[in-house]
Formats: C-alpha cells, structure tokens, sequence
C-alpha cells in the first residue's frame, strides 16, 4: 500500500507570526517554521498502518525552501520518502489552489491512502482534505478520532458534541485525522540519522503539468483585504474583596459585561 | 572546525528538549520530594535511542559520540529533567566496556545500557580515600571461580534503580605482589552486596547510597577487559564522566535562566516590566555569558574525546567541568534573586534548584580538584600533594 501524508510547513506558534505587509500573506521567511503539530497526527497515523502491514508512506509538502523542513521531520520520525512541490508562482495560494497542486501530485503518486491533519495551525481553514478527495474522485473519510485500517477498509470514529459517528470507506480514500486520534511519536536517534539517507524529490509546477496561473495570489478567490495586529493585552478588572462585597461586585460585573 | 551544529544534533537537541518538556520540572521535582524515581522519561528516552546514542551500533547503539549524548542530558536539564545516571550508566560504564571489554561484556551489557533497559552505576569514591584513587582498599582475591571483592563505597548514586555496578577496586599483581587498580562489574543482587541511602538535603530523585561488599562471590568474567589496562579504562572513563557533569549543570543553569527570564518579562511593579531594568538584565546577561562559555567549552572536550583526542580530551573536560559547575550555581542564585520572595516558593521552582546546582561544583571531581589539575598539568607547576 503507498500511503501519502500531506504536510503542511507553518510558521512556529510560540513565536512571534507576522503577516507579509506587501500583500497581506503569512510571513513565512521571518519566523522559524515546523511541520504543523496537526500534521504530526497524520504522520502517526500513518507509520501506525505501515507498522500493522505493509506499506510505504511518503511525506508531500507544498511550501517555500524552508519547507523541506516539515518533510524531514516526517522522515525522522519514520516515513521512507519525501516529495516537495516548490515553485515561486505558489506563493499567495488559496485552499482551492493548494487543493489542486496536491491532488496533481497524489496522482503522480499513485496514492492509495492519503492522510491529513485537522487543519493546518496557521491557516486552519480545514478544507484541504475534502477539496483534494473531490478533485480526485476519492472518498473522504474526515475527521478521526479513532483509526482502524483492515485490509482495503478505513474505519474511523469522528467525535461530535452529541454522539460519535463511525464512519468506514473504502480504499483508495483520503483520510483526515483529529488530535485526539494518537500520540505522536518523536523521532528516535536512529530516526534522525537515518532521515538523511531517504529520497526526497523536488518538483515544480511544470512536473505537474501545472500553470503558474492556475495557483498563487492572483487565481486565489479571496482576497486578504486587510491586516489588523492583535490589540495588546489590557490590564483586567480585579475585584478586591475587603469588606464582603466582592461577591456582589463580581455578579455586577458579569451581568453589566453580560457573561451571565 | 565548525560552531554550526549538524542538522541531525539540531533535530535531536529537539527531539529532546519536547520530550523533556512534555515531563517538566513540575513532574520531576513532584517525584523527587515523594523519594520516587523518574522511571518512565528514562525508559521512554531509552526506547527512543537517546540514552544510547554514544554507544557502538552494533549494540542497539547510535553510534554517535560524547557530543551527541551531552546534547541529550543538557537539554533534558535545561527542560528541568536533568537524569544523573545518563552521567553514570551511557557515559561512564557504557565508555568503559565499549572501550575496553570483552565481546561477551559488550554483548551482555551494552543493548541494555543503551536502550536504558538496564542502569549500571559507578563505583570508586571510599570513605578513606575521597578523591585520591591511589588510596582505594576495595580488593578482589583471586578464587578457584574467579574473584571474591571487598569493600566499602560511599557517594554512590543510583543503586535503587541500578542492576550492576562498576565498582574500581584493586588486585593482586601477579609478578609484584604490588595492588593495582582493576574495574568489575558486579550485579547489584549479588550474595554479599549491601547498600544504604545516605540523607541528602537536596530534592533529586537520584539518591546516593554506601556500598557494602562482603566477599561478593564474582565469574572470571566480571572483570572489565585486561588487568593490566586499568588505569587506561579509568581514565577513558573519567572523560565522558566530566563531560556529561557539565552537560548536567549547564542543563540545570538553562533552565534557572530560562525560569528567570520568562519571569522578569511578565512581572511589572512600576510602569515596565522588572527585567527592564539594568540591575535585573545584566545579572541574568552575565549568567547568559557565563553558561554558553561553559557550553562551548564542553563542546570542544567532546569534538576533542569524539575525535580519540583523550589527552587534549582530559584538559578540556577539567575546564568545562570547572566553568559549568560555576555557571550553574551563579544561574540557580540570580534566578533565586531575580524572582525575589517568589524564588524562595515552591511553586515557582528555582530554590529547589540551588542545592543541586551547587552539588555541580563538588561532584564529581570538586573545583578544587580541577584547580589542582590544571595548575599541575596546564601550568606545569609543582604537586601539591
């Protein structure tokens, strides 16, 4: 079975994320970025079914140079390959281009089973795994919190707020994993020593007989119009209880703020 | 030479440091004030090839050297995890027999050290000879089996969590009849062996213990290598020990600055906050400096010992020793000061610190010691004893 994870290299969450001032895009090169924390899931998820049968997983990043980074780290944990889809004219791309750029690399690939995070830690939009199944005629399978891979069958358990759906498909499928489906696993000594050795390819847009404008800023659908910095954190109310009206004086505030 | 780390020691210095993040001082010092151990960050670290990454491939090692199991422990440390037997068991015991056992001991031993299945402490210091290892009375006689050994130990850590021990004692020599050093690995359930803890007012969940050995029955094969290369096994060693002692205090001095740091950005009491202010900021600066200079000095004693350099190894492992058990106490102390009332509480967790980090400065070769050995090797001035 050939197992691609989709990996999406994002800009570390406990820095200090900007976005591009020029054209309102995330800035990717004046931060330090890793493999996106959801991601990790899927790569879990994936070495977990590697480990049960017999299978290969490729780790497919789209992203600028530093990108190779999320690639590394999925080998280091364990996968056998990498592929990383670069091009300047990506830059600025939208879920609906991402989507498209990752569904003509999967099918260069010949993917059985695709895997995905949640959503990426920087965008967060979640979309990609379901736009990629379409392009691609799979079924999708989203979502999971439990994974179980028998032979060609997927089954997942997706946690909702009122009840858990178990839902099961076959493969070829792409699948998309929650945080809550493992613990994943840190790359082990040998991992790392090892990620060096394992093929990474590097394709460009014209490897997927791809345009340049088909993706980018300019075929995006939406537009970031404009970028407001977060206001900085102001000090909060403290209710000083020094002759027992402090329980009065937090109810007033929660009713007048309308907490309550 | 080169001061840009690899790509594979920056991916474990990472790998490391979420691991040790993900126990945490809270975690670690929770388990030392309940006397427990930290089992599970061992065995999960030793799974992941951490402990091991100094010992040969060939025996579930990974192959690498000092400079990558320093990075290990140093980070561990400085995510307030600092594992004393990673000084001991990889280093110290997993050097020696790497270096100079038999294929049988290798084999014996050395998948379990690095897979930290199996602890292995170290034994030289005795009550009568303190540092001085020409003093030391532990004796192995010679039987019709193989040995017997006895002896008194003090200052031993880790023997509640260890299977063996590598106790430095002394035989017979043949020829001479004249004692010299020999090295033998002894089960720590062996008929004969005794131990018990010594009271230590430090909170650390590695206890230290006197060794008793009482005519403890031992194979042929319990003693390391030759007899004859003893002393070359202790030295080989000692390096590692010195190595890993540093990377174990820069760790801890790490993570008192990091504590530090987080703490004076965010505590505000006039209109900035506290670490705007220059009798706050140059203290935890000079700290800064002062542990990176350690850092880098360690570094350069584990290329040297990485690259078969043990002579140029030994001087510098001294010095890195020196300045990071320096480095570290300074460390612990500002961050004490720096967080005021604060760093004397138990919830902010940098007075635990203290105590350990002033142990840096005595164990495992004392400052003193070092000033000895520089003087008299670096300097080339007269011995002083």
């Amino acid at each position: 079975m050939k197992i691609v994870v989709c990996a999406k290299f994002v800009p570390d969450a406990t820095a200090d994320r900007r976005f591009r001032s020029e054209d309102n895009t995330v800035d990717r090169a004046g931060v330090d970025g890793l493999l996106s924390e959801l991601d990790e899931y899927a790569v879990e998820a994936a070495l977990t079914v590697k480990e049960n049968g017999d299978a290969e997983v490729t780790v497919l990043t789209v992203g600028p140079e530093q990108a190779a980074d999320a690639v590394k780290k999925g080998l280091q944990m364990g996968a056998d390959a990498g592929v990383h889809v670069i091009d300047d004219a990506i830059h600025g791309s939208d879920a609906v281009a991402t989507s498209l750029i990752l569904a003509k690399a999967l099918s260069k690939l010949e993917a059985d089973l695709v895997v995905f995070g949640m959503g990426s830690t920087d965008g967060g939009m979640g979309v990609v795994p379901a736009m990629v199944a379409e392009r691609l005629g799979l079924p999708a399978v989203t979502l999971g919190s439990e994974v179980t891979v028998d032979g060609t069958t997927v089954k997942i358990r997706r946690d909702g707020d009122l009840a858990s759906d178990t839902v099961e498909g076959t493969l070829p499928l792409v699948l998309s994993v929650s945080d809550q489906a493992n613990e994943p696993r840190y790359p082990s000594f040998k991992g790392i020593m090892a990620a060096k050795k394992k093929p990474v390819e590097t394709w460009s847009l014209a490897d997927l007989e791809l345009s340049g404008d088909q993706v980018g800023q300019a075929a995006a659908w939406t537009e970031v119009v404009e970028v407001t910095a977060r206001p900085p954190r102001t000090a909060g109310t403290i209710v000083a209880d020094e002759d027992g009206s402090g329980a009065a004086q937090l109810v007033e505030f929660l009713s007048t703020n309308k907490f309550l | 030479m080169s001061f840009v780390e690899t790509e594979e020691r920056r991916a474990l210095r990472a790998a490391v440091s979420e691991l040790g993040h993900e126990y945490g001082y809270a975690w670690f010092t929770a388990r030392a004030r309940k006397g427990e151990q930290t089992t599970e960050l061992w065995q999960e670290a030793g799974k992941l090839g951490y402990l091991g990454v100094n010992l040969p491939e060939q025996y579930g090692g990974g192959g690498g050297g000092m400079a990558d199991l320093s990075i290990v422990l140093e980070e561990l440390g400085a995510a307030g995890c600092p594992l004393l037997m990673m000084v001991v068991s990889p280093a110290i015991c997993g050097t020696v027999i790497s270096r100079f056992g038999t294929d049988g001991q290798k084999q014996r031993w050395l998948p379990g050290l690095a897979d930290g299945s199996t602890t292995m402490a170290f034994a030289i210091t005795e009550p009568d000879a303190g540092s001085n290892s020409h003093n030391i009375t532990t004796t192995a006689r010679r039987t019709a089996d193989g040995w017997s050994l006895s002896g008194r130990k003090v200052y031993i850590s880790g023997l509640d969590v260890a299977q063996a021990v590598l106790v430095v004692g002394r035989t017979e020599d043949a020829k001479t009849g004249r004692l010299k050093p020999a090295l033998f690995i002894v089960p720590t359930d062996a008929p004969g062996v005794e131990f018990r803890q010594i009271e230590m007012d430090l909170i650390s969940p590695d206890k230290q213990f006197s060794l008793y050995l009482d005519d403890v029955a031992l194979p042929t094969e319990a003693l390391v290598g030759s007899e004859d290369a003893a002393l070359l096994q202790l030295f080989a060693g000692l390096n590692p020990e010195r190595i890993m002692a540093s990377a174990f205090a820069i760790g801890i001095g790490r993570h008192a600055l990091g504590k530090a740091v987080a703490y004076v950005k965010d505590r505000q009491v006039w209109k900035a906050p506290i670490g705007a202010h220059q009798g706050i900021s140059h203290p935890l600066a000079q700290v800064k400096i002062e542990l990176e200079l350690a850092r880098l000095m360690m570094q350069k004693a584990a290329a040297l010992y990485d690259a078969g350099e043990d002579l140029a190894a030994g001087e510098a492992a001294n010095m890195a020793k020196y300045a990071a058990g320096e480095a570290c106490v300074r460390a612990t102390d500002q961050a004490v000061q720096s967080l005021g009332g604060n760093g004397m509480t138990v919830e902010y967790g940098v007075a635990s610190l203290v105590a350990a980090a002033r142990a840096t400065r005595i164990a495992p070769v004392s400052r003193e010691m070092i000033l000895n050995f520089v003087a008299q090797h670096s300097l080339g001035l007269p011995k002083s004893y």
